[in-house]
């Protein structure tokens, strides 16, 4: 459609994934009819991508931005920034205040960090452990003299002067955020808030803007390596994130947006970018991918899934069990332990992006952790890069169509790469280029089957019984590696991988969630005034936190009848270390019966987490926390469902052939155009399908078939 | 006359599990091959099952174990880890096994095997449902903290397995508080002993059980919930084994359970030919036994004495990859709780193994049907005493360990792979232990496990990392600050990397660290301390030193109550340099005990007394003048050396730097080590002479009685070793050091009854004796 024509379609929802490499955006309209745009990402500038990749979609519905935005009802953002950041322990320089004599914990770890993430073998092989770098290093570490003890009873009085100096010294070295972990703050927050208060003001004596986060305004709970980890994240990396969504905000309202950006948070819902706990969204991009996983399972019937997703930086992978999401709550992310409740997920920084180095000595291959990120890789001759990536392999080894990198509008030269492979991995190593390439490739293939089968089976399941669904820009070019030999029941790679992610963003609820904390203890045989007392005080809370929520939804427009609210509450036997997080059975909490309700829920749930033998009732009960979430009806997007056709391609969806490199030889892979295949068809490898904004490997050996709902599925022949 | 072929067993197939398990012996040994396999038939026929049951079952184990031990309350279950699910075949054979404290995969299979031999099928009876409970040292196990509840699977009325589950318990009603105790010398000290009991039917606990053992340990609550956090696991196993059965079939899944051990043999014997080079490799370790010094408190005055315990070594790799080890020349078990049984000796070195030779998937009894051991009867790791305690035997199973990674590495050098190299493990103390009534009015009893983070000793490649491992378990933590404090009656004043405490080297060993408490909250308290202190339980390799040994430092009547009040400087943070200690000067000189005793019994603390738990390093590699200068100058910018050392041990010249930070004098560096090489040289003395000197303070026995003690119990249990150390010092024959010629006793020198002299008990040999 001509874009001088008005244009009766109404754009309800915007989804974003801005993801190291790629920016895409998915519109939903008010028929949930949906469409993805796709751009490089600009890091200097995110929104400049952003509004690129807008443009680039709208095209598709001949639509202008301003006229889309005018009606955008709601825009979630999901990105890769802060994770990358992390991952790559590239953030600002923080400086972090402790109790004095404990400052070498923060770097001390938890020996825990040194094999988070590692496969079962590696566990055990201990040479094999490491430590990375602590996020804040030793010499930007203050102590102050103060203790409380676990009661919240001060043991030691602060000394405040110690709190004086410590900031002095910080601001002196010139640190961008200073975060502040004492012991049990979440239980006494009287010495960290006057900490907070000492280091705010010396602050602005010294002239300077520099944020400061105490632990006990962000992340109130026990266990100080967890809590203190998520503070410094706060200051290491998620205020630049903040500054790129102001930016954003501005960008789009300047086009005309009359919405306010909600983020994708680890939670699975999706929050303010004012908001304070904003290390929350530290992995909101792929999160994004695990809403849609979620959402597509939910309207096609799958309990079961694994959802991976291989961006230009990293590889996610998370679990989809009976219909739910995982939620932990002390989760580990990026080989550090963490108090966010995170859908389960876990990431390693190992993406198409990601660098190839010869160790100097050894001559050992290693792939990453840092990555070009957006700027592909040396076969991009104005990215300004010189280190060899998978990307470059990619092109090597005819994967990927270097006249058709984001639909052309990447010109890639595939004698740069060839000669920077030669030159830095296959002379060192005395092979040719190709065997260094595909080398290279059936590595990181092996890194990635190993990672998802360390996860599937570390939560104690086996991949038979889940459907693999396979997503994210350079997903579908490595599907076949890292499901090979796995065994899944179905691997699904959907028409739409590439914007997968903004996907499910536009398919999140709107959805904020409260939690306060609790100390409710009561014996199994508690009197029932007792009980009538411990529900009026659970009561009391989710009051309070429901109060919380339906201001939030009041502030973006919503009334309260439209918000439907869910209480919650975490309990455990008393003297445990470990609660649960049960969803209440009831509305609220009045009188004994209702506690009781409460308590069955807990004990049936306790049962079928664990074992009917692992039940203590005997030892009573502790609440440890209420939590309430509410949600609004937004308009979400339809699955596509067509008819299903011959097995035979279309002639026009050929595209020819092309030598594809793989296990030694080189063959004439059949090239189809993606969006030309019609349901039903079915394709025999070497075969690549491409389109704009993905590239779907089907090597010898492997098969696929496109469904109605255009979703592909690749099995070994 | 043998009525049991009548009878018909409860084993799948109709064969008594003593029928059943004597035939896989019998054919394992005809044919060299675990129970007579030598064809795979299931991996052969079918590999995608056969590695899918691995992997499914393996899962299963590990998910169990990471979610049943969030039902503990117990931190050194939830936060350490310190618990382990195996999965065992008809026979007590370990098939696979989560992560853990792996070692108990020997130990449980030792205690299922009891059952087997001594007919529990008969009596108590073995049923579907039933619920068994074991800590007996005396079968197996490493000490009575280690409770095992050991669940028998079925299908369709016969059984086809076990799996077992096993907590480190935090108390076991022993003489003094804690898990590993120091006062008793003797087993009827060592707490409560539970023998392969029956404890439940119909997936339900006795109550007779729950009423006895609730009441025979301090700490009732962590007690409760470690048993259901064994039991849940067992239970989630066994539902995961019916699942599989019921999806692949019986006869899979049987044949996979036996295959599987071959395969882990096999896989054994594989990796010994590909890592390390065919030969006989010697090694020794030693710990002190400082039982004289008065901070010592036990019933028997035979067991107040200084000794120290020896474990030399002989590891025989052969060509075709399989090996032995023999242990000839170690001393006599001790009236001391350091002992252990055969089997806790060698699932250790099993343990060890998984770490280094084997870290793979394939993780089972195979291994340990591929290793030959010979442990002399009435050495400590065999004793023939039923009085022997064993509540702390790991205090000279590390450091007799450490001795083997050596070997191990020299091996692994020599074949080029020097990233597996390891110049020995830490030995994991202290032990801060203790108890009294804590801050919630409870009688109880703490066991920090802090010490599950050691340093780990240096690769021929790279540094050991510091705070990081345990020998017994790899995956090390030392937990959260806040909530040891919720277990603990005890602030932190400081938790810091402890300078110097691995040990130097071109790599240097990882560091320990320490923590710093104040009691607090507490009422009628007790602790004490445990580990090596004035030896060095670990060597180095190739000229790396070994870690820094122990020390203790507590303080009493501190006068800290006043000086918080005052806001006087106060003791915190680390003890960094003990030689110049500045704890010291800021508390009341008269209540400090800071000194080699790194043992000691149980003693009383009040609030605002103070303990260091120091935690020790791992040992380094290569000669330390070899290390780059400016490593070196990392190492004390970042708190890992004490600068003094940085000079004297290393040869480095440190200058200030611009920010502060120290940095390398190359030029005055490189001067400096030529010197203490040209030292090197002056100081050196030909082999020969020194070793005729050497012997003639061996002929006038010129050592301290209680290194004659340590060779005279050595040369009464090994003559062939004792043989041998008179050809190599070229002594007279009739040369000989014996424990009744010393002046302190040698209580048990001459009489032993072991538990098999006992009527009705048929003790299983798993070693060469």
């Amino acid at each position: 459609m001509p874009l001088d024509k008005k244009n009766d379609r109404s754009v309800q929802v915007l989804g974003i994934d801005a993801g190291g490499t790629m920016t895409d955006t998915f519109f939903v309209d008010a028929d949930g009819d949906f469409v993805v745009g796709k751009a490089q990402s600009t890091p200097d500038n995110e929104a400049l991508g952003l509004i690129e990749s807008s443009r680039e979609g709208l095209e598709h519905w001949g639509m202008n931005l301003e006229e889309a935005l005018a009606d955008i009802q709601t825009g979630v953002y999901s990105g890769t920034a802060l994770l990358n950041r992390v991952v790559q322990r590239k953030g600002l320089k923080t400086g972090l205040i402790v109790n004095a004599g404990m400052e070498d914990f923060h770097r001390m770890g938890r020996a825990i960090q040194a094999y988070l993430g590692f496969a079962y073998e590696d566990r055990l092989h201990l040479n094999t452990h490491y430590y990375d770098e602590p996020l804040v290093p030793r010499h930007l570490t203050r102590g102050v003299m103060e203790r409380v003890d676990m009661f919240g009873t001060v043991v030691i009085p602060l000394r405040e002067e110690m709190a004086r100096t410590a900031a002095q010294e910080l601001i002196a070295q010139e640190v961008e955020g200073i975060a502040i972990s004492l012991l049990h703050s979440y239980k006494n927050p009287d010495h960290e808030r006057r900490v907070r208060d000492i280091v705010e003001d010396e602050i602005k004596k010294a002239g300077k803007e520099i944020p400061v986060f105490a632990s006990v305004d962000y992340y109130p709970v026990r266990k100080e390596s967890h809590r203190t980890n998520t503070t410094v994240l706060e200051a290491f990396a998620a205020e630049p994130s903040r500054q790129t969504l102001k930016k954003i905000s501005g960008a789009f309202k300047e086009n005309g947006s009359k919405f306010d950006f909600r983020v994708m948070a680890t939670h699975g819902g999706t929050i303010s970018w004012k908001a304070k706990e904003l290390a929350r969204t530290i992995v909101s991009g792929p999160i994004g991918g695990v809403i849609g996983a979620k959402y597509l399972g939910e309207t096609l019937g799958y309990n079961n899934i694994a959802c991976s997703d291989i961006g230009g930086t990293s590889f996610d992978v998370a679990l989809i069990t009976q219909g739910e999401l995982t939620i932990q709550n002390d989760p580990d992310m990026a080989r550090l332990v963490l108090s966010l409740p995170l859908v389960g997920l876990d990431s390693v920084g190992a993406g198409a992006g990601s660098f190839i180095r010869l160790d100097p000595y050894t001559k050992a291959i290693k792939l990453g952790p840092d990555s070009a990120g957006y700027r592909v890789g040396v076969c991009w001759a104005d990215s300004g890069i010189d280190t060899v990536t998978i990307s470059d392999c990619h092109v090597i080894l005819g994967y990927l169509n270097p006249d058709n990198f984001l639909g052309g509008q990447v010109k890639l030269d595939r004698q740069r790469a060839y000669d920077a492979m030669k030159e830095q991995i296959a002379d060192p190593l005395g092979i040719s280029v190709e065997e260094a390439a595909a080398g290279v490739i059936e590595l990181l293939d092996s890194d990635l089957r190993d990672y998802m089968k360390s996860l599937i089976s570390g939560k104690g399941y086996s991949p038979s019984s889940f459907v693999c669904f396979s997503y994210g820009g350079a997903g579908p070019v490595h599907t076949y590696g890292y499901t090979e030999g796995m065994g899944f029941e179905d691997v699904i790679i959907p028409a739409w991988a590439a914007g997968f992610s903004a996907f499910g963003c536009a398919a999140a609820d709107f959805e904020y969630r409260y939690d306060k904390s609790l100390d409710i203890n009561i014996d199994e045989d508690g009197s029932a005034d007792q009980k009538e007392a411990e529900a009026t005080l659970i009561n009391d809370a989710w009051a309070e936190l429901s109060e919380k929520v339906l201001e939030e939804f009041e502030l973006n427009g919503y009334s309260r009848d439209q918000v439907e609210l869910q209480p919650g509450f975490r309990m455990q036997y008393r003297g445990q270390l470990n609660d649960i997080e049960i969803e209440s059975p009831i509305e609220s909490a009045n009188g004994a019966e209702d506690w009781d309700k409460l308590v069955d829920a807990f004990n049936d749930k306790y049962g079928r987490v664990y074992a009917e033998s692992a039940r203590s009732p005997e030892l009573g009960y502790s609440v440890t926390g209420a939590i309430m979430r509410g949600t609004v009806p937004i308009p979400k997007p339809n699955i596509p469902k067509e008819e299903e056709g011959p097995a035979e391609p279309p002639k026009a969806a050929k595209l020819g052939t092309r030598k594809f490199y793989r296990k030694g030889k080189w063959l004439d892979a059949q090239l189809y155009q993606m969006e030309t295949l019609t349901p039903g068809n079915r394709i025999t490898g070497p075969a690549i399908i491409e389109s704009d904004a993905t590239t779907f490997v089907v090597p010898e050996g492997f098969e696929t078939w496109l469904d109605g709902h255009r979703l592909f599925h690749l099995k070994e022949v | 006359m043998n009525v049991q072929s009548d009878i018909k067993g409860i084993v799948r197939g109709g064969q008594t599990l003593k029928q059943h398990r004597d035939k896989i012996q019998e054919d394992t040994k005809a044919t060299g091959h675990y129970a007579g396999l030598k064809e795979r038939a299931l991996q052969k026929e079918d590999p995608i099952l056969y590695n899918k049951l691995f992997s499914r079952l393996r899962a299963g184990v590990v998910d169990a174990r990471e979610t049943a031990k969030k039902i503990a309350a117990s931190p050194i279950v939830e936060q350490e880890g310190e618990l382990c699910f195996t999965l065992y075949n008809a026979a007590g054979d370990s098939i696979l096994s989560s992560t853990g404290i792996m070692i108990h995969v020997g130990t449980m299979g030792a205690a299922i095997k009891y059952m087997i031999e001594n007919d529990w099928e008969g009596n108590p009876g073995i049923a579907d449902k039933d619920i068994f409970t074991n800590n007996d040292p005396l079968i197996g196990n490493v000490h009575p903290c280690d409770i095992h509840t050991i669940v028998p699977i079925f299908h369709e009325g016969e059984l086809i397995g076990w799996v077992g589950g096993v907590t480190h318990v935090i108390d076991t009603g022993a003489v003094g508080p804690g898990s590993m105790t120091t006062g008793q010398v003797q087993r009827f000290g060592d707490g409560y002993s539970v023998t392969c009991r029956k404890v439940g039917a119909n997936d339900e606990l006795f109550r007779d059980w729950l009423h006895e053992s609730q009441r025979s340990v301090r700490t009732t609550r962590y007690w409760m919930l470690d048993e259901r956090t064994r039991v849940a696991g067992c239970h989630m196993i066994r539902k995961l084994i019916e699942e599989v059965v019921a999806e692949e079939g019986i006869e899979a899944y049987w044949k996979f359970a036996y295959e599987a051990v071959e395969h882990g043999r096999e896989g054994l014997q594989n990796r010994i030919k590909a890592m390390t080079i065919p030969g006989k490799y010697r090694q020794v370790g030693f710990v002190d036994v400082p039982y004289s010094h008065e901070d010592v408190h036990v019933p028997s005055t035979f067991a107040k004495v200084d000794t120290i315990m020896h474990t030399p070594s002989e590891m025989t790799i052969r060509p075709d990859g399989t090996w032995r080890l023999d242990f000839e020349g170690s001393s006599r078990w001790g009236w001391h709780t350091y002992n252990a049984h055969a089997v806790s000796f060698t699932s250790g070195i099993w343990v060890m193994m998984t770490q280094t030779l084997i870290p793979s998937e394939l993780i089972n009894d195979g291994a340990a049907y591929g290793t030959e051991f010979r442990l002399p009867k009435g050495t400590w790791m065999n004793p023939d005493d039923r009085r022997v305690a064993y509540a702390y035997s790991w205090h000279f199973l590390v450091s007799s360990w450490t001795a083997l990674w050596r070997g191990l590495s020299r091996s692994y050098f020599g074949r080029g792979y020097l990233e597996e190299v390891n110049a020995g493990n830490a030995n994991t103390s202290n032990w801060l232990q203790g108890g009294g009534f804590n801050q919630y009015d409870e009688i109880h009893a703490v066991n920090s496990f802090e010490c599950a983070a050691n340093g780990v000793g240096a690769s021929a490649f790279a540094d050991g990392i510091s705070n990081a491992a345990a020998i017994w378990n790899p995956e090390g933590d030392m937990g959260d600050m806040e909530i040891w404090e919720l277990a603990e009656p005890l602030v932190y004043l400081g938790r810091q990397i402890k300078s110097s405490s691995g040990g130097a080297g071109k790599y240097r060993g990882g560091c320990g660290f320490e923590s710093l408490r104040m009691v607090w909250n507490a009422k009628d308290w007790t602790m004490f301390f445990m580990g090596n202190g004035h030896i060095s339980s670990d060597w180095g390799l190739m000229g790396g030193y070994p870690a820094a040994s122990g020390y203790r430092f507590e303080a009493h009547d501190t006068g800290l109550k006043e000086k918080i009040a005052n806001g006087d400087p106060i003791p915190h943070g680390g003890d960094t340099d003990p030689e110049n200690p500045v704890y010291d000067s800021l508390i009341n000189q008269a209540g400090i005990k800071r000194d080699k005793q790194a043992i000691t019994t149980e003693d009383m603390f009040e609030d605002h007394d103070l303990y260091l738990n120091y935690m020790r390093g791992g040992p380094g590699f290569g000669d330390p003048l070899d290390r780059e200068p400016s490593a070196v100058a990392d190492d004390v910018n970042g708190g890992y050396l004490i600068e003094r050392f940085a000079e004297r041990v290393y040869g480095v010249i440190l200058v200030d730097g611009d920010d502060g930070q120290k940095v390398a004098d190359d030029a005055a560096t490189e001067a400096k080590r030529a010197d203490i090489r040209k030292d090197r040289l002056a100081k050196a003395v030909p082999t020969r002479d020194w070793m005729a000197k050497e012997r003639e303070r061996i002929l006038n026995k010129d050592t301290g009685v209680h290194v004659q003690q340590m060779y005279a119990s050595s040369f009464q249990l090994g003559p062939k070793w004792a043989q041998e150390f008179r050809d190599f010092w070229d002594l007279p024959e009739d040369w000989d050091l014996k424990e009744e010629d010393l002046p302190i006793p040698s209580y048990g020198r001459e009489y032993s009854m072991d538990l098999s002299e006992l009527p009705d008990v048929k003790t299983v040999k798993f070693v060469e004796e």
